[in-house]
C-alpha cells in the first residue's frame, strides 16, 4: 500500500505533463475494462509508442480490471439490448477486422464504447487535478511540518529509493 | 509526443507475454482442468502433462484418469493421450475451430495403479441413474399396464366434452334470462286481444289503434328477434355438442385399434409371445437414448430443438454473448474431425466424427460418425453409423450391423412367468431415426442357439424347451413415438409356431387379455362420455320450448294484424254500401 502510495506521488511529483498522466489514466480505464485481447494489445502499443505515462497506465490498468466483475453484467445485457441494430449487424458481418478486434462480442464492444466514452472526460479531470496538484497543494505541503516529520519516515525512504 | 523506444518497449513487454504463455499457459491449464474436472467429478483427477504450442496453436494432454467415485480402484473415464489443434484464424475471430482432435487409449472403468481420492459422494439424481436389474426386469404385461403405455386420447377429448358440458351450462341460463317473461307474452297478447276486438269509431281511431298496434308489433318483434337468437345459439351448442360426443367415440376407437396393434390381439384373442415378452423390454431400451438427449439438450443453442427446460447453474464469470449477426463464418464450436480410440472389452473400437457443432445450418453439413468394432472376445463385428443435426429440430439418423455377440445368461420375467436364457449369439441390424423427442426405429434381431429354461408355469416350461429347439428365433422390432413413451412392436416368424404349439392355457390367458382391455377401454370411454346424453335431451327440450314461443309469437303478429285490417275493411265497405243507397 505504501509503495502504492509512494508510486503515486512520484508520478504527480515527476516531470512528465499533466496531459500525459491523464491520458495514461484514460487508456488505463480503458484497458482494464476491456477482456484482454488484440484490442488490448493494440493499446498497449498505443501506449508505448507515444510519450503517455506508462507507469500510471500499468498501475490504472490493473486497478481497474476488477471493475468488470462488478459493472460487467449490466453493462453486457445493455449492449446485447441496444447492439442490435440490423444495419450494425450486417457492417460486423461483413467487416473481418472488426469481427478480429472481437466487436461481436458483447462485452468488448460495451466495454470499448464505455471506456472510449471515458477517455477523454478522465484524461482531461485527471490533467485538471494534476494541474492544481502541482500549482496549489505541492509547493505549501512541502512547508508542512508534518510533510517534514514525513520525510523522515519510512514512506519517504521508499519515495526517495524509487527515485 | 512520440516515444522512440516505444515500439521496442512493446516488443519487450508482447515477448514477456508469450513467454510466460508459453512457459506457464500449460502448466496453469493442467492445474484448471484438474480442478474443474475434480469438481465436476466428485473425485481425484490425474492429468500427466498439458502442454499447449503457439505454432500450430494446439493443447496436448496427456495421462488423464477420472476416478470413479463409486469405486475408486477404477476409473469412470481415462485416456493416454488427447490432443486438439485450433486453427488459428477463426480463434482470432473468437470462434473456436479444432481441426482435428485425436483421443488415444479412451478406456471406461479402468483400474487404476492406486485408488484414487473421493471428494464427494453420491451426486447424481436417481433419475439419471440407471439400473441395471431394473432394465433387465421383465413381467408379462397385464391390462392396466397394456392401457398406462398408450396415451388414450379418450380420456383427452372426454376431458375436452366435460368442459364443453359445463361452458354450455353456464351458457344455458344466460340464454334463459335473455328470453321473454311468460307474463310479458301473455300480457302483449292481452293488449292485442282488447286492440283488435275493439271497434274502430273513425279514421283518427283507426289511426291511433294503428299506431298502438305498431308499437305493440315492435316489442313483438324485438323479443321474437331474442328468441330466434337464442335458438341459433342453441343449435350451435348442440352442433358443438355432437361433434364434441363424436370426437370422443372417434377417440375411443383409435384407442382400441392401438390397443389391438400394441397387444398385437388377433382373431381368436392369441397375442404373439414376442410382444408379450419383449415389448416392454425393448420399449425401456429405447427410452434410455433419453438419457443421450438430457445429455446433448444444454448444448444445442435456444432456437434449435424445443423443451429448454432445463437451467444452467450460474458460473461467476463475466458474462459475453456473440452479436446474432445475419451470418457469421464459423460455428462457435466446432471440430471439423475427430478421431477416438475406445479400449473396450478386451478390444478397440475406432470412432471417427466429423463436423462436431450444434449450428449445422452455418457449415450447411450434419456431424456424421462411424465407429468400428471388430475381434472382440464377445463380440465378431460391430458397425454404427449415422448423422445428427440442429437445424429447425434436432434430427438423429443411425444405422447399425452387429454380429455374433455372446449373450450372458439373464431372465426375462420373474415368479411364475421367469425365462431363463443361460446363452446364445445375438445378431442385429436397423436403424433408428431421433427427431427431438420423437423415435422411429426398425431392427431386425436373430438369436442363435439359445438356451432357455423355465421352472413352476408348465406353459413357461413348454415355452422354454420350445423355444430351445429353435435353431434361431428371428425377431423384428418397431419402436414409434415420444422417446420416453414409445410404442414398440415385436413380431417374430415363430410367434405363429409357437402359438400353435401352445393352445390351450395360453390361449385362454391371452383371449382373456383382450376381453379385460375391451371392457377397461368401454368402461373408460362410458366415464369420459358421462352425462353427455342427459344434456342433449336438455338442449333439445329447450329448443322445442323456444320453437314454442316462437310460433305463438308468429301467430300473434300474424292473426291479430289481419283481424284489424279486415274489421276496418268491412267497416269500409258497408260505410260505402250505406252511401250508394244513399
Amino acid at each position: 500500500m505504501l509503495t502504492l502510495f509512494a508510486r503515486i506521488l512520484k508520478v504527480l511529483n515527476s516531470e512528465d505533463s499533466p496531459w500525459q498522466i491523464g491520458w495514461a489514466v484514460g487508456f488505463g480505464v480503458l484497458a482494464g475494462l476491456l477482456p484482454f485481447g488484440l484490442l488490448t494489445i493494440l493499446m498497449l502499443l498505443l501506449v508505448c509508442f507515444f510519450t503517455i505515462n506508462l507507469s500510471t497506465f500499468l498501475l490504472v490498468w490493473g486497478v481497474c480490471g476488477g471493475l468488470m466483475l462488478i459493472f460487467g453484467d449490466p453493462l453486457e445485457a445493455l449492449t446485447w439490448q441496444y447492439a442490435q441494430n440490423p444495419v450494425f449487424l450486417e457492417v460486423l458481418a461483413s467487416t473481418e477486422s472488426l469481427q478480429l478486434l472481437h466487436f461481436h462480442h458483447t462485452l468488448v464492444l460495451g466495454a470499448f464504447l464505455l471506456g472510449l466514452f471515458l477517455l477523454l472526460p478522465l484524461a482531461w479531470l485527471t490533467a485538471f487535478f494534476v494541474t492544481q496538484y502541482r500549482l496549489r497543494i505541492m509547493a505549501q505541503m512541502r512547508k508542512w511540518k508534518v510533510v517534514q516529520v514525513l520525510k523522515a519516515s519510512k514512506l519517504v525512504q521508499i519515495y526517495e529509493k524509487l527515485s | 509526443m512520440i516515444r522512440k523506444s516505444g515500439l521496442l518497449i512493446f516488443l519487450v513487454m508482447l515477448a514477456v507475454l508469450l513467454a510466460l504463455v508459453y512457459v506457464f499457459a500449460g502448466f496453469a491449464t493442467r492445474l484448471g482442468m484438474v480442478y474443474t474436472l475434480e469438481k465436476a467429478a466428485g473425485a481425484e483427477v490425474n492429468i500427466d502433462k498439458v502442454g499447449i504450442s503457439l505454432a500450430p496453436l494446439a493443447i496436448d494432454i496427456r495421462g488423464l484418469q477420472i476416478t470413479d467415485k463409486d469405486q475408486p480402484t477404477h476409473n469412470s473415464v481415462s485416456f493416454a493421450r488427447a490432443r486438439a489443434a485450433l486453427e488459428v484464424w477463426p480463434a482470432l475471430l473468437g470462434y473456436y475451430v479444432v481441426n482435428d482432435l485425436s483421443l488415444d487409449g479412451l478406456e471406461f472403468g479402468s483400474e487404476r495403479r492406486r485408488p484414487g481420492k473421493v471428494y464427494r459422494g453420491e451426486n447424481t439424481s436417481a433419475e439419471e441413474q440407471i439400473d441395471l436389474s431394473q432394465m433387465l426386469r421383465l413381467d408379462i404385461p397385464n391390462v392396466d399396464e397394456l392401457l398406462a403405455r398408450i396415451n388414450l386420447q379418450s380420456i383427452e377429448k372426454g376431458q375436452v366434452l366435460r368442459e364443453q358440458i359445463a361452458g354450455q351450462k353456464d351458457q344455458l341460463s344466460g340464454v334463459k334470462d335473455k328470453l321473454p317473461e311468460r307474463e310479458t307474452l301473455d300480457d302483449l297478447e292481452a293488449q292485442i286481444k282488447a286492440l283488435t276486438q275493439s271497434k274502430v269509431e273513425n279514421a283518427a281511431n283507426l289511426a291511433t289503434k294503428a299506431e298502438q298496434l305498431k308499437k305493440l308489433q315492435d316489442t313483438l318483434r324485438q323479443e321474437r328477434d331474442k328468441v330466434r337468437q337464442a335458438k341459433d345459439e342453441l343449435a350451435q351448442m348442440r352442433t358443438g355438442l355432437v361433434q364434441a360426443v363424436a370426437e370422443v367415440r372417434a377417440a375411443g376407437e383409435a384407442d382400441w385399434r392401438r390397443l389391438k396393434e400394441l397387444a398385437n390381439i388377433q382373431d381368436g384373442g392369441l397375442a404373439p409371445l414376442s410382444q408379450i415378452l419383449l415389448g416392454n423390454f425393448w420399449g425401456e431400451k429405447i427410452a434410455q437414448l433419453e438419457t443421450l438427449y438430457r445429455l446433448v439438450r444444454p448444448y444445442i443453442p435456444a432456437e434449435g430443438g424445443k423443451g429448454a427446460e432445463e437451467t444452467a447453474v450460474a458460473e461467476p464469470v463475466l458474462p459475453n454473448r456473440i452479436l446474432p449477426l445475419p451470418y457469421q463464418p464459423y460455428p462457435d464450436f466446432l471440430i471439423r474431425n475427430a478421431s477416438v480410440q475406445w479400449l473396450v472389452a478386451g478390444g478397440e473400437a475406432q470412432v471417427r466424427v466429423q463436423n462436431i457443432t450444434t449450428q449445422h445450418a452455418i457449415i450447411d453439413a450434419p456431424t456424421t460418425f462411424n465407429v468400428n468394432v471388430d475381434k472382440m472376445p464377445r463380440l465378431a463385428a460391430f458397425t454404427l453409423s449415422g448423422d445428427f443435426a440442429v437445424r429447425g429440430n434436432m434430427t438423429t439418423n443411425v444405422k447399425w450391423d452387429m454380429q455374433g455377440m455372446l449373450i450372458d445368461g439373464f431372465a426375462l420375467g420373474s415368479g411364475d412367468n421367469r425365462l431363463q436364457l443361460h446363452a446364445g449369439l445375438l445378431a442385429s441390424d436397423g436403424s433408428l431415426k431421433l427427431v427431438d423427442r420423437t423415435v422411429a426405429q426398425q431392427a431386425a434381431l436373430v438369436l442363435q442357439q439359445p438356451q432357455f429354461t423355465a421352472s413352476g408355469n408348465r406353459y413357461m416350461e413348454q415355452l422354454a424347451d420350445l423355444l430351445s429347439r429353435q435353431g434361431q428365433i428371428p425377431l423384428q422390432l418397431k419402436a414409434a413415438g415420444e422417446i420416453s413413451r414409445p410404442e414398440v412392436s415385436v413380431r417374430s416368424p415363430l410367434d405363429k409356431v409357437i402359438g400353435d404349439a401352445l393352445l390351450g392355457e395360453a390361449r385362454e390367458k391371452l383371449a382373456a387379455v383382450e376381453t379385460q382391455l375391451r371392457q377397461q377401454l368401454d368402461k373408460t370411454l362410458s366415464e369420459q362420455l358421462g352425462d353427455e346424453s342427459g344434456w342433449l335431451a336438455t338442449l333439445d327440450q329447450q329448443g322445442a320450448d323456444l320453437d314454442g314461443i316462437d310460433k305463438e309469437i308468429e301467430a300473434m303478429l300474424n292473426a291479430k294484424l289481419a283481424d284489424v285490417t279486415s274489421g276496418v275493411k268491412d267497416r269500409i265497405k258497408d260505410s260505402l254500401l250505406k252511401r250508394r243507397e244513399e
